[in-house]
């Protein structure tokens, strides 16, 4: 009986590292920005497409290619900030939201057109195996991606807690007025935030790409649970969306297990209800952490 | 390249695409100066120097999402053509050429009503094969009975058997799947614990409750029977479930994806269990292609298959030489229909698609690539389906699909993991 509990949880806290990895973006980009990213879930789909023709043409391993994914959605997210998302910030909200979910539906067309709609699978040394523990498996792709996930979310924290950089970001985010009175180049912050965050789902795409498949709808799948957990722990603050998306995991993987293999999505929308119920503003309270 | 019509026998060139109405001028100077020449030496049996071809229909989605199993289709069915060209076409009709019509139903049940139509009014034809999807094929069917052509279908719907007369299937069954899936369990042990996992649309739903139906009248025993939602991210929780519900054989009726992502999760978990992933896209070549060496050891049921006997290992030969891949079941199916229409041609010795019908109907093989079906026979039914008709179980092995089940098919022992 534990056992079952047990490996519940367990299974749900490791595919809620990698749901953390995109709702953090999210989060991070509404937070300093003041926009809903739609497209992130596409960014995710763009690294794991990179991870896997590295894979695929030069046997480099998926982990291994984070090192190559995140420089490269970096690039992207201050391209995209630079050329696009900045002509767009101004006191209405429509234009923002017709971007990012026009970027949406051009990258999934575009993958579709380059790639076809087939699964492209990695078959790594590790994607099968798993510790067993005490009559428990943890899976090692999972355990990796989860340990790695945790590890840039701290670095994340650190960074924005300790570097100069990252405190203009938060005080950006606090008030963009302000900040900019204090000598905070918005553009520049903005830049790296987007830069940020996509290069946190381009992580997320290298990491799944041993135990998941890639094609070009991927990114639907994962976004959704970034957006629900993004509510969940406080638009905007980091800590919130983290600590969410491990809880959502956990929320899923236990509606799967004692409600039924469909409702896995029930349970966590339930939560997601009940807690704006109570506590309108999410679990995270108001302030970007 | 929406709607062509090649004429791709006669020379056996020209497979590939020109219009057929196009004559280019060194045609038109080859056939004019041919005839005057001939008529210059007063020897010009104007009939007969050829009989006249015979035209078969072939009605496949070359375009549209189920592209990729038609090309394949419309390569088997132009190497088909082929065989029994090269073999002196049909005897009693002079050795006349069979000359395949191709029309594309865009993977679409509109164009496919238009298309068939179409290649029915505008063509002599003497009978019709096609469609692979079971929704094209009882569109075409419907046509093809008002039209009093006979169509002969690897589509494996029930429906396709219900009140029609120019309609047949030389197959297994829909209704027939099920159950040889059951039955593969009982291969894996004596006392068949089995696990239906299904994604939970009408797809899943329908196959799923087919087995459910079926399981205690084969004597298995269904512990567990879970919908789940298509595209989830974590098959983790699921197969936990399936650990502890004690089965030793797992029924997936799953999409790819899914399907893939439980594969990996049971290896993890270290679950030895049969798993047994149905029939459509499992069955084909590109399955193993996304899976890779996940797939070994998975079972599946088929309609046909290319190591079934060695007329169907010689048409997989020919069938890999030209495509690279091996003759995936329904492109088999096809190749065997065409002997079939060859065989009622030739007995019929007529062109006329209502002789054809005749001759189809009293069809009774049980040798030569016309019999090329699991168990060796055919012979239709009032219904148009094969009396002998039965599905044949396979199994991934080395990266080729082996049939495995029933005993009188196997080419290899079944594998249990």
């Amino acid at each position: 009986m534990w056992e079952t509990v047990a490996q519940a949880v367990i299974n749900g806290l490791l595919i809620g590292g990698i749901y953390a990895l995109v709702s953090i973006g999210v989060t991070l980009i509404f937070g300093v920005v003041k926009i809903v990213n739609f497209a992130q879930g596409e960014f995710v789909m763009i690294g794991m497409y990179i991870s896997f023709f590295l894979s695929s043409q030069f046997g480099i391993d998926p982990l291994a290619s984070l090192l190559v994914t995140m420089p490269v959605l970096f690039v992207m997210g201050v391209l995209v900030q630079h050329f696009l998302i900045r002509r767009v910030l101004g006191p209405n909200d429509m234009p923002q939201i017709f971007l990012t979910f026009a970027l949406s539906l051009l990258l999934l067309n575009l993958a579709l057109m380059l790639f076809t709609a087939n699964y492209r699978t990695v078959h790594t040394s590790y994607s099968d195996e798993a510790f067993h523990i005490a009559g428990l498996y943890i899976p090692v792709a999972k355990l990796i991606a989860f340990v790695v996930a945790m590890l840039l979310s701290g670095a994340l924290w650190v960074f924005l807690h300790t570097t100069d950089l990252g405190k203009a970001m938060r005080a950006a985010a606090q008030n963009r007025d302000v900040a900019t009175l204090m000598g905070i180049n918005p553009n520049r912050v903005f830049c790296v935030a987007l830069g940020i965050a996509l290069a946190l789902a381009g992580a997320a795409g290298s990491l799944l790409m041993p135990f998941y498949s890639a094609y070009p709808f991927v990114g639907q799948v994962f976004v959704l649970m970034a957006f629900v957990a993004v509510v969940l722990g406080t638009l905007g603050n980091v800590m919130g969306a983290l600590i969410a998306s491990l809880m959502m995991g956990i929320a899923e993987s236990l509606g799967i297990q004692y409600v039924g293999a469909d409702s896995g999505l029930i349970v966590v929308f339930a939560m997601l209800l009940l807690t704006l119920a109570f506590k309108p503003t999410g679990l995270g309270g108001g302030r970007v952490r | 390249m929406k709607r062509d019509r090649k004429d791709s026998v006669d020379t056996g060139a020209g497979i590939k695409g020109t219009a057929p109405k196009r004559q280019g001028r060194r045609d038109f100077l080859i056939k004019t100066g041919g005839i005057l020449a001939a008529g210059a030496f007063g020897a010009v049996p104007l009939r007969g120097w050829a009989a006249d071809p015979v035209n078969i229909g072939a009605l496949y989605p070359t375009t549209g999402s189920m592209a990729q199993i038609g090309v394949g289709c419309v390569a088997a069915a132009k190497l088909a053509v082929e065989m029994v060209n090269d073999a002196g076409g049909i005897k009693s009709l002079g050795g006349a050429k069979l000359n395949l019509i191709i029309s594309d139903v865009q993977s679409d049940t509109t164009v496919t009503r238009t298309e068939t139509d179409r290649l029915i009014t505008g063509n002599k034809l003497s009978a019709i094969h096609g469609c692979f999807a079971s929704a094209l094929t009882l569109i075409a069917s419907e046509v093809a009975e008002r039209a009093k052509v006979p169509i002969i279908t690897g589509s494996s719907s029930d429906q396709l058997n219900k009140g029609r007369t120019y309609t047949f299937t030389p197959f297994a069954r829909a209704s027939q799947f099920a159950k040889a899936q059951l039955q593969m369990a009982k291969l894996v042990s004596d006392t068949p614990k089995v696990a239906v996992i299904f994604e939970n649309t009408a797809f899943g739903t329908s196959t799923s409750n087919g087995l459910k139906e079926l399981a205690p009248g084969e004597g298995v025993e269904i512990v567990m029977f879970e919908p789940y939602s298509a595209g989830f991210t974590d098959a983790s929780p699921l197969i936990n479930k399936v650990k502890s519900s004690g089965a030793n054989a797992l029924f997936s009726v799953s999409y790819l994806n899914d399907l893939i992502l439980i594969v990996r999760t049971v290896k993890q978990v270290g679950l030895n269990i049969a798993i047994n992933g149905g029939s459509g896209g499992f069955v084909i070549p590109d399955f193993y292609k996304n899976v890779g060496k996940l797939a070994e050891g998975l079972q599946g049921v088929a309609h046909w298959n290319h190591d079934m006997n060695p007329d169907c290992e010689k048409v997989n030969a020919e069938y890999r030489k030209r495509t690279g891949e091996f003759l995936f079941e329904y492109a088999g199916g096809l190749v065997a229909q065409t002997f079939m229409i060859a065989h009622a041609l030739e007995r019929a010795g007529s062109a006329d698609p209502q002789k054809v019908r005749e001759a189809l109907s009293a069809l009774d093989v049980s040798s030569g690539y016309a019999a090329m079906a699991p168990g060796g026979k055919v012979k239709f039914g009032p219904d148009g389906k094969n009396v002998y008709g039965r599905p044949v179980g396979v199994q991934w092995q080395n990266g080729d699909l082996a049939s495995v089940f029933p005993k009188e098919d196997a080419r290899a022992p079944l594998l249990k993991t």
